[in-house]
């Protein structure tokens, strides 16, 4: 392989992979407390994407319930300017982190309450997925809506350079997605390492039981973490939506599935995993050659099976340990 | 299995036995109303709709009104076989128009089939669609038909073009069809197929296949995908600093790639089988109500969903000129209703049409239209003669 074909390769693996970790530890996190999948995560980043869109057009098409509205019809104020779009995003993932909040109430604690089997509160939140899915289409329909394309101002749509005689290309939006997912990913990572919120929740993690004795409010923290959650997949959605457009209500299921992959692949439950994973399965994607494109999903989930019969417990994770 | 099969069947055909025709006439209607095909199958509900509007209005079948029962067959191949079976046995539908897919056309066209149930495929645009029996029959032209008329006006809009890069959804049966008519007809006005790129109709990153497809060269690119992955991919293109021409195939012929590839959309050439500006007085009447309700010209989908549903109206108002409907036994009349659609001559939104004796439509008029966008989110398909 060329060497600019090598780092165009690199420069889209890193930018999708980016958005798969941030997308994927929003799974992690929950699973790290609960111990379960939270299926509709996928459906809180599409979420995400759609109020954000919200925000910055706020014009509905020809389908569903709130056809022909239009929010701004003098232009919205989180339009062209970056720094507006830029806390139209961070409401939208506020927003999408409400909603998680609201189905930890609905899908996860009544079971919990119950003491039911974790498989359970799985299926109930595959259920609230399905639901929030179909509520967005019957709302907005089922139409591509985008963002303008000078939503991160008026910026050059791609920017090239020269390498062995070969251009290498790349999206801005791309590089400006792998920024703000870098960002982020410091962010949780100060919040998680290095304030008493993360501590907390590292508790929580650890022992729920043992936090509670030491005056921690799980159910609280519990909240907390579906709305980290919850932020970061409305956040990833947003990203993906001005890179590649908000592609109808079912444009979080693939990327749900491949969150699935990159946890299992980093790790259960570890957040360092969570990145690693999103990454390499990111990488993977890019390096299968243009020809078979369509095979990189399959390449991602190879790739997987191969690295979980090597090692079972992920990249990161920590294996089982069982006294006897 | 066979004997399963043979059950259901005897259970639809049993279902309908000697019961007669009700009033309002029921006319099925599946279509994806719901999935990742809902962008397509809306429009076609919004046509099939006004279709029904329209015949209503004008006294349906000589005084008996028309009723379209909706059933949504989503985007999977299960759905609308669940769809087709409801429609036949519980509803009770002299017809259906449906479904949206070529690939549902495969496996739910034969449970119409075999309960004698008419089935016009508003969408379906695949090889081989009209030959899964005796009671299927299709309004959209097929894309060995439509498809080469773009590749030929590319060449004519620029001489110099020499390679192509050809790219295709290969999870949808209608795009990988009509890939193969747009790569044989490149290769027989004498181009070279550079590069043949695939992807997914639920693919959103398209970046592996430009940066190949710019390291190819080419000067010509095929696309043949829906509207959302082939609109996505056409921004891409653009947004990676391919220059060239663009070919779009009939996933694409609609306005609702425009909010997706925005002003990248701007010069993409797409083979039609239906224009807004195509002078047939059933056109102007359609075009005249879509716009007043939607704003903006009708697109092919909600154009071949309501000439399936005129098509349906205009032979069963033969036969009932010869006997009235409500005095007719459901099988027999569906039997009679797939010999008059054969048989009959139509004049619809997409011009005058006829049928084959396997159900294929022919059509008269074809056209190539060149988008021209006004800005980031409305254009227009612009004909080119």
């Amino acid at each position: 392989m060329e060497l600019s074909q090598l780092i165009q390769n690199l420069l889209n693996g890193l930018a999708i992979g980016s958005v798969y970790a941030i997308f994927a530890l929003g799974y992690t996190l929950v699973f790290s407390i609960l111990g379960i999948i939270n299926f509709a995560h996928g459906a809180v980043f599409t979420l995400g994407a759609y109020f954000t869109y919200t925000l910055v057009v706020g014009q509905f098409e020809n389908n569903g319930l709130l056809r022909g509205i239009n929010l701004f019809p003098d232009g919205s104020p989180f339009a062209g300017n970056p720094w507006a779009f830029a806390l139209a995003t961070l409401i939208g993932a506020a927003v999408a982190g409400v909603v998680a909040v609201l189905i930890e109430r609905l899908a996860f604690r009544p079971m919990r309450a119950r003491g039911a089997d974790p498989l359970l509160a799985l299926v109930s939140s595959l259920g609230v997925a399905l639901v929030i899915v179909n509520l967005i289409q019957l709302l907005v329909g089922a139409e591509i809506y985008n963002f303008p394309s000078n939503a991160y101002g008026e910026v050059r749509p791609a920017l090239s350079f020269e390498l062995g005689g070969r251009t290498v290309i790349v999206r801005t939006v791309q590089l400006i997605i792998f920024g703000v997912s870098l960002v982020m990913l410091a962010v949780l990572g100060y919040v998680i390492g290095r304030t008493k919120v993360g501590k907390a929740l590292r508790a929580v993690a650890e022992s729920p039981g043992t936090a509670s004795l030491l005056g921690i409010s799980v159910d609280r923290f519990i909240l907390i973490t579906f709305f980290l959650s919850g932020f970061l997949g409305g956040l990833a959605g947003t990203l993906v939506g001005t890179a590649f457009g908000v592609a109808g209500p079912y444009f979080g299921v693939t990327y749900g599935l491949k969150g699935l992959a990159v946890i299992v692949l980093g790790g259960l439950g570890s957040i360092p995993g969570a990145v690693v994973g999103g990454l390499v399965i990111g990488l993977a994607e890019a390096f299968v050659p243009g020809d078979y494109s369509a095979y990189k999903d399959a390449v991602a989930f190879a790739l997987l099976f191969l690295i979980l019969l090597v090692r079972p417990q992920g990249l990161l994770g920590r294996a089982q340990i069982q006294k006897v | 299995m066979k004997r399963v099969a043979l059950t259901v069947t005897l259970g639809l055909v049993a279902a309908a036995h000697a019961q007669k025709v009700q009033a309002p006439i029921p006319i099925g209607v599946a279509l994806a109303q719901t999935g990742n095909v809902a962008l397509l199958g809306q429009e076609q509900v919004i046509g099939a709709r006004l279709a029904e509007k329209y015949i209503n209005a004008r006294g349906g079948i000589n005084g008996t009104p028309i009723r379209l029962i909706f059933q949504d067959a989503s985007g999977d191949e299960n759905t609308a076989i669940n769809a087709f079976q409801n429609l036949i046995s519980k509803s009770n539908v002299v017809g259906i128009v449906g479904p949206t897919l070529s690939q549902q056309a495969f496996a739910a066209d034969p449970i119409a089939e075999r309960a004698r149930v008419p089935v016009l495929g508003p969408s379906n645009t695949a090889k081989g669609i009209p030959q899964i029996g005796n009671y299927v029959a299709r309004v959209s032209a097929p894309v060995a038909v439509v498809a080469p008329n773009a590749i030929r006006t590319a060449l004519r809009l620029d001489p110099k073009i020499k390679k192509v890069a050809v790219l295709y959804a290969q999870n949808d049966a209608f795009s990988v069809s009509e890939t193969g008519t747009f790569q044989e007809t490149a290769k027989a006005q004498g181009l070279d197929v550079v590069t043949v790129q695939k992807f997914q109709t639920t693919d959103t990153d398209f970046t592996t296949q430009v940066t190949s497809t710019l390291n190819s060269d080419a000067d010509l690119v095929i696309v043949s995908g829906l509207a959302a992955d082939g609109g996505n991919l056409v921004k891409q293109l653009r947004q990676l600093g391919y220059k060239g021409l663009i070919v779009g195939g009939n996933g694409l012929n609609t306005s609702n790639i425009f909010p997706v590839c925005q002003q990248y959309c701007d010069g993409v050439i797409i083979a039609q089988a239906y224009s807004p500006a195509q002078p047939s007085a059933a056109n102007q009447v359609f075009v005249k109500d879509y716009r007043a309700q939607y704003k903006k010209d009708p697109p092919q989908f909600a154009a071949q969903a309501y000439a399936g549903v005129q098509v349906m109206a205009d032979a069963l108002r033969v036969i009932d000129r010869r006997k009235k409907l409500t005095t007719w036994e459901l099988p027999a009349l569906r039997t009679e209703l797939n010999k008059q659609i054969l048989a009959g001559k139509y004049n619809t939104p997409l011009g005058e049409l006829r049928f084959d004796k396997d159900g294929e439509i022919l059509q008269k008029q074809f056209y190539v239209a060149q988008i021209k966008m006004k800005d980031a989110k409305n254009g227009s398909f612009v004909f080119l003669k």
